[in-house]
Formats: structure tokens, C-alpha cells, sequence
């Protein structure tokens, strides 16, 4: 009797718990199509009242690691509300790594946040799918016309609509240290076969020719990707993502083989597949290796960072990735392409006013982050009013004259095939897997993604 | 057994003993060096700490990564709420905990092992499994953004490993004083209070340690029930420094010294405690 | 006395608020974990009900059960380890001088939260400046091996950080068990001339073997669902040879945006642990309690 009791109230709780959490999923499916299932706490009275607004705005620069970064979001939130009255935005900010975990439980919640950041191409395409961030085209046929680079929005377009605004633009060129190279009688290469001949000398000499934090993956691929694209031209990789082409084009395939060519001559630091990227750029910092091949975001680490030496600035420079001899690809095709950019949730109660801001932001945004934070946007930039370090205008030049950009891999390919793609290059750096076989498991993967 | 060999104190057991402390005292190196090696690191600037040796001093004493992650990290109101929140947690759980383990041990009902096994399966549930289910509960009762969310975590997710704990302890410890109770007619709550309790002192100490040690250094939950950095903890300070291309590890060192050296004074007292129950313990055991 | 031991009301005062607890905060959300395991879902978009599809993918995928047999290894390697802190733990109840201080020292490493702990092993094993191999190329090591780069390596690296870290938990769960023991039983024995070793191994550890069970479960259990450092220190790399099944899990539910297959295999973690338990149980039913 009293057994029964208790198991009854048990079991009633769990009802009561289950009915709470399971509720979810039917308003879930309900929602796809009215915005209105925001309805509890916070959204309501801003609903009726229409007066005081809140924008929630979710970024990844914290003050302690991006301080310049943190600091231009406020300024520009001040500006913003000062000149929106009865607009607040509210802001929640987080590490990389957690930014994106918590992006995914917001969204499985249906609480995302109403002006958040995200990545082009395969981050945004689930987001999109699930009808989760509003069409951002009125912005750009309006205020924000013709404001950005050729081909960064483009990257957060889906059939044709775009989903984010992006505010970073990044090239990917090979940084070396000068004093490194000529104190061993290496010269800046101007051919891949040139590179390799120095990669030689540096490891006669017992000096690291080149840095990688292959733990994150991402950094080697970005080896692969610009050996495909010199040999194979700009064409083959974008064409074997899509599944149009093959990762076993005999240029793809050979561009494995001169990775694994690379690993074998010991071009690559000890230990590449277990350090992480900023583990691996210690060696760089600390002159201990000759090359560093990463994204234009490092430049200020190079320029104006104070916590390194002048004479280590003075000596790094860098160059474009060579061109292989009989090679498809030129010099000025280029690894790269828009960082974060921000979205508008296609949930949200302030849709307007959230729009309103984000085009506000990327203006603002455009006209500061290269001077305060150099960072460089991927709205057009006015080189000639600024004055920035020679490094800057070298790779705004860079920029202009690209014949082409190709965009990061891991960030075109859908999330499940970016995730093959990283663990095989991790294994082609390792010598695990063939070039074959890698080309193999790629086309597997993308044909298993494209079949869905 | 009763050919048991007389204690000398021969010049082999010397030797023996001197051996036995040198393979403690290494062990005990090798489990204190994180902490100097922390300490070294708080001080160091990125390019020092990477791609150079680990043993390597501090060339310029970066004493401002302290300053740093004090300001910058905005530490003073996360380690406020770090200490009441953890203390809050930690009682809860261990009374709550201390609480089935008595009825479970001590007391006579039929679905005692059913519990029992919910709380064993209690300790393989992975906690990322748990986490967007969790969200959307607490989303529906308001929760979210309110350290009331991850209290709540925190004590039932910390409940079964305290049972488990408790449990063993329970087993052993002599129930003669509490039949003795029973027979002089106390309550059951006088004899959970005023006997039981204060003679698991030890064991009471030992899980607050650790709850203490988990609650304190917890990460995933309050990254995800809380947004404002009204209710934010220190683990989450740290992640202030963790950035999208770079991330400042001197500040990240200086904030883990900063939070550790609480949690070290209250484990040592804490600990002292454990001695001192043990030697009321045992007069009554 | 029954009487008062068995009051229906109290029991359920003391024992429902921890029950409901748990109940609403990790089995429902648990069960609905399960239940997602059920659906095609990227954790976005509508879900789709798709059955057993995902369970029988998992049987079929050669990733999660490499995960698995890591995991395995790790429980196991946990369990030998036990042996050690117990030993340790045993010494130190022995009232050696400073006992007290080095078994507060031994728990040091538990302090540390695992962002700074995986800082410190990443320093011990880096390929060319690390501690362990300035050390191995002084003692005329050459070429070193590069541990958390090298897949044959890189797994039992990461197990000597995980032991390292969890000594502490286990010495101090044991050093409070054996001070439990009642000091007339261990005078007794050794007025009965039993030496030290003959007084640990006969009288002390089959007086604390129920906390030695419910270690040995922790221990499993701890290792078959543990994470974090092999998150930070690897990410699960290189090409998979550290991957447990709790990261597995992490990167499909929140890497890949495969959150109803990464719900399953959450969910087959859980049934994995509970049939390890079930099993290690059986195995050791043999003796009750002890009760003096």
C-alpha cells in the first residue's frame, strides 16, 4: 500500500517533468512557420508595449583575450543606442569553443539570441535549413549596397539569399623569418621546387623549417589546400567539395603526395600532429622555426603586438604560397575568405530593430577594426586615409589583385564531411593513410552528404 | 596468522623506511610541481610560454597578468559567486546524500536497493547527453540565468557519487550506539542529528572536499544555463581570456592561482577535520 | 525497534527530495536523450522519427567502437591503479611521520581544474622542449618519441595524466575508510604479533572492502564516461587514436550537428556502464558486507 503510494507519486512527478520537457517538440514543429513561439518570460512585454526594446547580442571577444575587438562592440552599442532611443542591446559574451556549444543548445531551445555570430558556408547551412536566421537581402540592396569586398558575402548565400554579414576578411600567406633564412643561406623562394630545395638546406642546418599546429587540423589542411590549388588549379578542389569532381583529379592526388613528400624531407616540427596551433606558433615567436603558414588574422602579432620584440617584427615577413613548376594555379590565387559574421534570428521579436543594428555594425565596424584592432573587414577599405603598418597595405594589395579566392575547406565542406576531411588530413600528415586512400574517403564522404 | 613476526627495528628496516619516505617524497613531488609550475607560468608572457622550455623562469615577471585577469577578467564578482555558490551546493548535497545513505543503511523498506540503484545508474549518466534537455527544463520554469539552475545541477548530479562515497562508509561503521538509541526510544531524526552524523565526520569531510573541488572548478553548466556575468563563476572568467585567434595564457595562469588558493585553504582545513572526527570517532567506536 | 527504523514517512522525507532530484535532472533529460537517440536531428530543424536507424549505425561504426575499446582501456588501466593508491593510502595509515602533509599534498592535483591541468601534461609531453623529453635527451635518449602526436603513444600519455590527476580522490577516499577501523581491532593484532603487511592485508582491506567496491565502480564507471582532458589535450587526435567514447559523443552532438546520432551514443554509453556494473557485481557478490 504505502509501496504504492510512493511509486504513484513518482511516477506522477516524472509525467509532470516528462509533459514539461517533451512539450517542447510539438511547438517546435509548430513554430517552423509563425515567430511566434518566443512567448514566455522576457519577449513578452516588448511585444505589446512597443517602447523599451531589447536587442540580445551574443559575441566571442572577451575583453581579456581581444581587448581592442571588445572594445570597439561597445563603443559601437553606445553609438547605437545613443542614437536609438528605447533600443538597449544586451550582451553575452564567450569563449570560441564554448560560443559554439552554446549556439547549439540555444538553437535546439529555440532561444537564439536576436544578432549572434556565425561562419560561412557549411556552420551556417543548418542554421538556415532550420529556418533559424532571417534573410538579410533588404540590407544589402539597401544600405549596406555594394559596401562589401566581391565574394565575401556571397559565402553566407544560400540559393541565392544571404544569411550573414560578414566582418572579417582573411588571406592565408606564408610568414617566415627573414634573419632565419639568411643566416642560412636561403633565399625567399619564388618557385615551390625553391621552397623545397630551402625546407633542405633548414633541415641540414638542424633549423625547423616550418611550424604546425597539426592538432587543430585545420592548419594543415590549409598545406593540402594550397598545394591543390597550385598544382591543380583553383578549379579542382572547389569542384571535388561539391562533389561535381573527385579528390582522386591526378592533381589532388598529387598534391597528397607532396605533403607526404614534405613530412618525409622533415619539413614540418617535431610532433606537428600533436601540438596545437598556439603551441605551434610559439616556435615561430620564439625564432626556434623558419615558416608559419596562417591566416592574415596573425598579422598584428607581427606588427604592432608589444609583447614582441621589434627586432622579431622587423624580421618576419611573408610571401604568397609559390607556384609548382607545370602547376595549374598562379601566385595570386589565393586560401582564404570572411571570418565571423553576424546573423539576425529568424525568431526574433525586434527582427526589425536587430537588422537595424547589424547593418549599424558592419559600417562601424568597417571603418574601425582595421586601424584600432587590425582586424581587416571584409568591407571595402580606404587605404590611403589610414595609416597602417607596411604589412597591412601589402595584404590589402594582396587582396586586391587575387585572381582568386578559395575559401577554407572545413568551413565549405557540410560539418560531417569537414570532420573526414580533418581527421584524413591529420592521418595523411601521420603517414597513416595513402594519398589514394585519402582521396577516396573524402568522395565518400561528400557523396554520403550529397545523397541526404 | 599467529606466526606473526616479531616488529625489530634491524638495520635492513631502517634502510626499508628510508626507502619507503624517498618514493613518498618523489611522489609527492611529482603531485606539488603543478602548482609551482602554475605559479611560473602566470608570470610568463605567450611567446615564453610556448616553444620554450617548461623549466625556464619568467624572463620579465609579468606581475600585471595578475592585475589583468583581476580587472579585465572582471574576477571579483565571478569568485564572489564561485564561493557562495559552491558553498550552497555543498551542503545541500552532502545533507541530501546524507540523508538516503541513512535510510538506506540504516533503515528497513522494501524499494531501498530499487534507490539505491537509481543512484548508481545515477553516476553513468554523461553529462553532455544531459545538456540541451536541461536547457529547455529550465528555459520553461524561468530559470535560465539564475544560479538556481546550476545549483540544482550542481547537487543532483554531485548526489550519486556523494551516496556512493557515503555508502562505504555507512557499511563499516559499528551500529551498536544507534541500535542503543533505538532501544532508549530516540526519534529517528535525534539519531541521524546527534549520532550519525556527527560520527561520519570523516567521511562527511572527505566528500565536501570533493564536492567542494568539483563544484568549484565546474564549467559546462554554467556556461550554459547562465548568460549575465551577474551570476558568471571563475571557471567561466578563465574563458575570458580564451579568444578567437589569440588567447592570453599568462592571464589564464594568473586566474587559475587566483582560484586555486581558496580552494587549497579550505581543503587544508578541511582535512584537519577529517583527523579530529576520527579521534572523536574512535573514542565512541 | 523496527518500528522506528521503518517509518514510512520518514524514509520518504529523507529520501524523495534527493530522488526527485535526480529523477527530474538527469533521467528525464536522459530518457529524452534516448529518445532523441530515435530521430534524425541536427539539434536545428524539424526532428524526424527514423526508429532504431541511429542504435543500428552505432552497432555498425567502426569509430565508436574504437572509441569504446579506449574507454576500455582506460577503465581497466583505472581498476590496476587502484592497487597503488590503496598501498599508498595503507602506508600512510601507519602513522608515519608527515603522513598527514604528504597525503594532503597527494591531492593537489585535484584542485587544479582540467583547462590547467592539460596545460601542464601538454608542457610534459611537447615533442621538442617538453619536460619528459629534455629529460629522456639528457639521459641519451635519442630521438624521443613525440607522445600526443604518435598514435601508438598518444593513448596511455593521456592515461598517465588521468591517473596522475585522480590519485588524490582515491587516497584520500581510502585514507578516511581506514581510519574508520576501530585502532582495538589493529592493537589487538599486533599484540597477536601480526606485522604490518600481515595486519593490512588480514584485517584493514577486508574491513574497507565495501568502499573498495564502490572505488572500483567509480573508477569505471569514470573512466567509461570520462572527458575532459582527452578533449583539451587531443581533441580525440590524432586521426581518432584517442578518441573515448564521451568525446565521440561531443563531437557528434556538438561538432557535426548529428544530434540524434551523438543522443544514441550517449545513450549506448549509459547501457555500456550499466551492463560493466551489473557484471563487476555479480562477479564480486560473493562476499556481503562486513559488520563488526
Amino acid at each position: 500500500m504505502k509501496k504504492k503510494t510512493l511509486a504513484l507519486i513518482l511516477l506522477s512527478l516524472f509525467t509532470v517533468f516528462a509533459l514539461v520537457a517533451c512539450g517542447n517538440d510539438d511547438e517546435g514543429t509548430d513554430s517552423n512557420d509563425s515567430g511566434e513561439s518566443t512567448n514566455n518570460g522576457d519577449s513578452g512585454e516588448t511585444a505589446d508595449s512597443g517602447e523599451d526594446k531589447t536587442i540580445d547580442f551574443m559575441h566571442l571577444w572577451p575583453e581579456g583575450s581581444s581587448p581592442q575587438h571588445f572594445a570597439i562592440v561597445n563603443d559601437i552599442i553606445d553609438e547605437f543606442e545613443s542614437e536609438n532611443e528605447g533600443v538597449t542591446v544586451e550582451v553575452e559574451i564567450l569563449g570560441n569553443e564554448q560560443y559554439k556549444e552554446k549556439l547549439k543548445v540555444l538553437s535546439a531551445s529555440n532561444e537564439l539570441p536576436d544578432v549572434g555570430m556565425t561562419w560561412a558556408a557549411g556552420f551556417l547551412t543548418p542554421y538556415v535549413d532550420g529556418n533559424k536566421f532571417a534573410s538579410l537581402d533588404d540590407l544589402l540592396e539597401g544600405d549596406l549596397n555594394d559596401l562589401f569586398v566581391p565574394g565575401t558575402a556571397e559565402a553566407y548565400a544560400l540559393d541565392g539569399t544571404t544569411y550573414g554579414l560578414p566582418l572579417e576578411l582573411n588571406i592565408t600567406p606564408l610568414y617566415y623569418n627573414q634573419k632565419l633564412f639568411s643566416d642560412n643561406g636561403v633565399d625567399t623562394p619564388e618557385t615551390y621546387e625553391e621552397l623545397k630545395s630551402g625546407i633542405q638546406t633548414l633541415v641540414d642546418n638542424g633549423v625547423t623549417p616550418v611550424t604546425l599546429g597539426n592538432k587543430d587540423r585545420w592548419t594543415g589542411s590549409m598545406w593540402y589546400m594550397y598545394l591543390a590549388d597550385r598544382i591543380a588549379g583553383p578549379d579542382a578542389l572547389p569542384n571535388a567539395i561539391s562533389g561535381e569532381g573527385s579528390f582522386t583529379d591526378p592533381g589532388l592526388i598529387q598534391a597528397a603526395e607532396e605533403i607526404q613528400e614534405l613530412v618525409d624531407m622533415g619539413a614540418f616540427v617535431n610532433g606537428y600532429n600533436g601540438l596545437g596551433n598556439d603551441e605551434a606558433k610559439g616556435y615561430f615567436l620564439n625564432e626556434a622555426a623558419a615558416m608559419y603558414l596562417m591566416g592574415s588574422w596573425d598579422l598584428p602579432e607581427y606588427t604592432t603586438n608589444e609583447n614582441n620584440s621589434q627586432e622579431f617584427k622587423d624580421s618576419i615577413d611573408y610571401m604568397k604560397f609559390p607556384e609548382v613548376e607545370g602547376g595549374k594555379g598562379n601566385r595570386d590565387s589565393l586560401v582564404g575568405g570572411p571570418g565571423v559574421g553576424l546573423f539576425v534570428s529568424e525568431d526574433s521579436d525586434v527582427k526589425d530593430e536587430a537588422k537595424e543594428f547589424v547593418s549599424f555594425f558592419v559600417q562601424k565596424w568597417g571603418e574601425r577594426s582595421v586601424t584600432d584592432a587590425g582586424v581587416i573587414p571584409a568591407t571595402k577599405v580606404d587605404t590611403s586615409e589610414t595609416d597602417l603598418p607596411e604589412m597591412y597595405i601589402d595584404v590589402l594589395n594582396d587582396l586586391n589583385e587575387a585572381s582568386n579566392l578559395t575559401l577554407y575547406a572545413d568551413v565549405q565542406l557540410s560539418a560531417a564531411a569537414a570532420e573526414v576531411h580533418l581527421n584524413q588530413i591529420q592521418a595523411l600528415f601521420g603517414g597513416e593513410v595513402t594519398p589514394q586512400e585519402f582521396a577516396e574517403a573524402h568522395d565518400e564522404a561528400i557523396a554520403k552528404e550529397n545523397e541526404e | 596468522m599467529s606466526n606473526g613476526i616479531k616488529e625489530t627495528n634491524t638495520p635492513m628496516n631502517r634502510i626499508g623506511f628510508g626507502l619507503l619516505y624517498l618514493v613518498l617524497g618523489l611522489v609527492a613531488l611529482f603531485q606539488i610541481y603543478p602548482l609551482v609550475w602554475l605559479f611560473i607560468f602566470s608570470l610568463k608572457q605567450n611567446s615564453e610560454i610556448f616553444g620554450r622550455s617548461p623549466f625556464a623562469l619568467p624572463e620579465d615577471p609579468q606581475w600585471g597578468n595578475y592585475a589583468k585577469a583581476w580587472t579585465d577578467g572582471n574576477i571579483s564578482q565571478f569568485f564572489f559567486n564561485s564561493v557562495w555558490i559552491t558553498v550552497i551546493s555543498v551542503i545541500l548535497t552532502v545533507l541530501l546524500a546524507s540523508f538516503v545513505t541513512f535510510a538506506i543503511t540504516r533503515m528497513h523498506w522494501k524499494l531501498s536497493s530499487l534507490v539505491l540503484g537509481m543512484f548508481m545508474v545515477g553516476i553513468m549518466i554523461p553529462i553532455h547527453s544531459t545538456l540541451i534537455p536541461l536547457f529547455d527544463f529550465f528555459n520553461r520554469l524561468n530559470v535560465i540565468d539564475n544560479p538556481l539552475s546550476i545549483i540544482l545541477s550542481y547537487v543532483a548530479f554531485n548526489l550519486p557519487l556523494t551516496i556512493m562515497i557515503l555508502l562505504g562508509f555507512y557499511y563499516t561503521l559499528p551500529r551498536e550506539v544507534e541500535e542503543a538509541a533505538v532501544m532508549d526510544g530516540c526519534s529517528v531524526h535525534r539519531i541521524f542529528f546527534q549520532i550519525t552524523l556527527p560520527m561520519t565526520t570523516p567521511v562527511i569531510s572527505t566528500t565536501v572536499i570533493i564536492n567542494m573541488i568539483y563544484n568549484w572548478n565546474e564549467f559546462v553548466f554554467v556556461n550554459t544555463f547562465i548568460s549575465s556575468d551577474t551570476w558568471k563563476t571563475l571557471t567561466v572568467g578563465i574563458q575570458n581570456f580564451v579568444g578567437q585567434y589569440l588567447t592570453d595564457w599568462g592571464a589564464i595562469g594568473a586566474t587559475l592561482m587566483i582560484s586555486i588558493i581558496p580552494v587549497l585553504i579550505a581543503y587544508f582545513i578541511l582535512s584537519n577535520r577529517i583527523v579530529e572526527g576520527i579521534a572523536a570517532g574512535s573514542v565512541k567506536g | 525497534m523496527n518500528k522506528v527504523m521503518s517509518n514510512k514517512v520518514v524514509i520518504a522525507l529523507y529520501v524523495l527530495p534527493a530522488l526527485l532530484l535526480i529523477g527530474v535532472l538527469m533521467f528525464v533529460p536522459i530518457i529524452l536523450s534516448g529518445y532523441y537517440g530515435l530521430m534524425d536531428w541536427d539539434g536545428i530543424g524539424a526532428m524526424k522519427f527514423i526508429g532504431l536507424e541511429n542504435y543500428a549505425e552505432l552497432m555498425g561504426d567502426g569509430k565508436f567502437w574504437d572509441s569504446a575499446y579506449h574507454s576500455f582501456l582506460l577503465a581497466l588501466f583505472s581498476t590496476i591503479s587502484l592497487i597503488a593508491y590503496l598501498a599508498i593510502s595503507l602506508i600512510l595509515a601507519n602513522k608515519l611521520k608527515g603522513s598527514e602533509l604528504l597525503r594532503k599534498i597527494y591531492l593537489i592535483p585535484m584542485l587544479l581544474s582540467s583547462v590547467a591541468i592539460a596545460q601542464l601534461w601538454l608542457k610534459v609531453y611537447d615533442p621538442n622542449n617538453g619536460i619528459l623529453n629534455s629529460l629522456l635527451t639528457t639521459l641519451g635518449v635519442d630521438n624521443p618519441p613525440a607522445w600526443l602526436a604518435d598514435t601508438d603513444t598518444v593513448l596511455f600519455s593521456i592515461f598517465i595524466a588521468i591517473i596522475w590527476q585522480y590519485a588524490g580522490f582515491y587516497i584520500i577516499i581510502y585514507s578516511a575508510a581506514l581510519k574508520g577501523i576501530p585502532e582495538s581491532l589493529v592493537e589487538a593484532a599486533r599484540i597477536d604479533g601480526a606485522n604490518p603487511i600481515q595486519i593490512a592485508y588480514k584485517i584493514k582491506i577486508p574491513l574497507i572492502m565495501g568502499v573498495i567496491k564502490v572505488t572500483v565502480v567509480l573508477a569505471i564507471v569514470g573512466s567509461l564516461k570520462y572527458f575532459d582532458l582527452i578533449y583539451v589535450m587531443t581533441g580525440g587526435g590524432p586521426n581518432g587514436a584517442s578518441e573515448v567514447m564521451a568525446s565521440y559523443m561531443y563531437r557528434q552532438a556538438f561538432g557535426t550537428y548529428n544530434f540524434g546520432y551523438g543522443s544514441a551514443v550517449g545513450f549506448a554509453l549509459l547501457v555500456i556502464c550499466l551492463i560493466l556494473t551489473w557484471l563487476i557485481r555479480k562477479l564480486t557478490a560473493s562476499g556481503d558486507e562486513i559488520q563488526y
